[in-house]
């Protein structure tokens, strides 16, 4: 094949030109970004001014210091911090539980039924169940706390195939016999031998969790209601609405909002973009 | 049935939390779609009236339009555009790939409201950058989320630049399961460049450009958070989709019988359609 030959000039032309292509495409769509980092250090007159300025003159932090000072963003983070890890531990948990019992136990009668229900229920849309969740979420007394924000979607169809297949395909039926044989208990061999085993694939799960847990704004909107319980995208959407929308500090909480899944991102990048491929390439 | 209670208790977690936050709302819901209720007042049979009632619903027939005008207008470009990065980003001796992926990608993780937040400045009539630019260039300036003409496209624009990342890292990945024999193969038997991409990559990507494109038919009904967040389905009813319209339906005008007819009738006609994109694709593939 061609790529293996030494690049003649016009192949390195080529090369030269694709590069320049693939760098303009990612600026392009880091641009919106670009733009949010700079927005959060202008004045907010600076935000408006035209021309535009693609550099704040000056550099100015008094849009954080307000946002800290004037909203609630510290315990928005908070909040959003505490449900995010709530949400993510409490799915992880069933999933990886269920998924390792569908996997491992393959004697057990009604399993391959149950797991065939399990898999009907992927093709129920959210939407479906927005209201009766709601007033189930009402009846039990949990609007407006944390619980409202960390079970429902727990219970994760999509997970507990994902981990199914985890386990066997990392999980040897040899190894588990050999622990029960020294006298481990079931939930000890899940807990000590089959959790560690399947750690990137919780790590794949568990970003995806996370990520669409920090970033929801529809449940959070319906079913938080004081604003010691908001999350960040709804204190950013209810700042957005104000009187005088106060853009200064709307772009700084946004950076705030943002800044973690960044970082999270590119630490757990591998894992992530294996995660979103593997239901693709296989399914 | 005391040698599996491992597996009955090991999985029960999961079923009792699905019983009660995914069975009982599923059968709720179907219960409520032949009834009328505010979630305060009594609960009041009314029959298929709610199923009637859909006929003549003139916002739902703005709202289905939207939505198929909108699809039209992201899915095929923002399909067409990851398939073309995925290519690019193929190249078997290109470096700094995990970099571009991730630039293309992070929109996808973005929390839409700041998404919104940052698009309504650059959007913005007066005083924004891509107006500015238009100008500068002897352009007129557009009403971008401004102009029931415009509310669309705008929405379009974002709606490409959020998510082709996530459908180039589904086809990318689809490309490199290809095997390398195939191109070896077709390189032996004379294929140049063109034929290769026809007759060996386009066909083995099939399945991954029909899981692409159910997830896009899915995503783009139940469309949510960028609407909700960036037009409020505004100026008027010129961008209410599905999903914004049944959330209104639910949280703002509390119709929840009828909003629960709505979602069955939709989620039923989704699953249709989906069946029938992978009945296309079998056909296709013989």
């Amino acid at each position: 094949m061609d790529t293996f030959e030494h690049p003649a000039h016009w192949d390195l032309l080529k090369r030269g030109a694709l590069y320049v292509l693939l760098v303009a495409l990612a600026l392009l769509f880091m641009f919106p970004f670009y733009w949010l980092f700079i927005s959060a250090f202008k004045s907010k007159e600076a935000i408006f001014t035209l021309p535009p300025q693609f550099i704040p003159d000056p550099w100015r932090l008094s849009n954080f210091l307000e946002v800290f000072r004037e909203t609630t963003i510290v315990r928005a983070f908070a909040n959003t911090t505490v449900i995010a890890a709530g949400h993510c531990t409490l799915t992880l948990f069933l999933c990886s539980l269920g998924g390792y019992a569908f996997a491992a136990y393959p004697h057990a009668p009604g399993r391959d039924k149950l797991f065939a229900f399990v898999l009907a229920t992927m093709m129920i849309p959210g939407v479906v169940t927005l209201i009766p969740v709601f007033v189930v979420l009402c009846k039990l007394h949990v609007v407006n706390t944390y619980t409202a924000m960390i079970v429902p979607g727990a219970a994760n169809a999509f997970g507990i195939f994902w981990m199914r297949q985890a386990v066997q395909q990392n999980v040897y039926h040899d190894l588990l016999d050999a622990a029960r044989i020294d006298g481990c208990g079931e939930f000890g061999i899940y807990w000590r031998i089959v959790l560690p085993l399947l750690r990137p694939a919780l790590a794949a799960l568990g970003i995806l969790v996370l990520i669409n847990n920090w970033n929801n704004l529809m449940w959070a909107f319906i079913v938080l209601r004081t604003e010691d319980m908001y999350t960040l995208p709804l204190t950013i959407y209810l700042l957005q609405g104000e009187l005088r929308t106060p853009y200064g500090q709307i772009m700084a909480a946004s950076l705030i909002a943002t800044a973690p899944l960044i970082v999270a991102f590119l630490v757990f990048q591998r894992h992530f973009i294996a995660g979103i491929s593997s239901g693709a390439v296989k399914g | 049935m005391a040698a599996h209670r491992h597996f009955y208790l090991f999985i029960s977690p999961y079923f009792i939390l699905f019983a009660v936050l995914g069975l009982y709302p599923l059968i709720f819901s179907f219960v409520l779609s032949f009834a009328r209720w505010d979630g305060l007042t009594e609960l009041r049979w009314v029959g298929f009236s709610n199923f009637v009632n859909l006929f003549g619903d003139e916002v739902l027939l703005d709202a289905i339009w939207n939505t198929v005008v909108l699809g039209l207008m992201y899915v095929p470009p923002m399909l067409a555009g990851a398939f073309f990065l995925a290519i690019l980003l193929n190249a078997s001796w290109l470096r700094c790939r995990a970099w571009v992926r991730a630039a293309v990608f992070l929109p996808v993780i973005t929390p839409m409201v700041v998404v919104a937040v940052v698009f309504g400045l650059l959007y913005d009539f007066e005083h924004g950058i891509l107006n500015y630019g238009l100008q500068r260039l002897g352009l007129p300036a557009i009403p971008w989320l401004l102009s029931e003409h415009w509310s669309k496209p705008s929405l379009a624009l974002v709606l490409i630049w959020r998510w082709t990342g996530y459908n180039m890292v589904l086809m990318l990945a689809g490309l490199q399961s290809i095997s390398k024999e195939f191109y070896e193969a077709a390189v032996l038997d004379g294929a140049g460049p063109f034929q290769r991409m026809r007759h060996v990559t386009l066909p083995l990507m099939r399945p991954v450009f029909v899981f692409c494109t159910i997830m896009s038919l899915i995503g783009t009904v139940y469309l949510f958070d960028e609407i909700f967040v960036l037009t409020a389905g505004g100026p008027g009813t010129s961008s209410m989709n599905i999903g914004l319209y049944l959330f209104n339906l639910s949280f703002s005008d509390f119709r929840f019988g009828y909003a629960s007819t709505l979602a069955y009738v939709t989620a039923f006609i989704v699953f249709l359609a989906s069946l029938f994109v992978l009945r296309f694709q079998s056909r296709e593939g013989d």
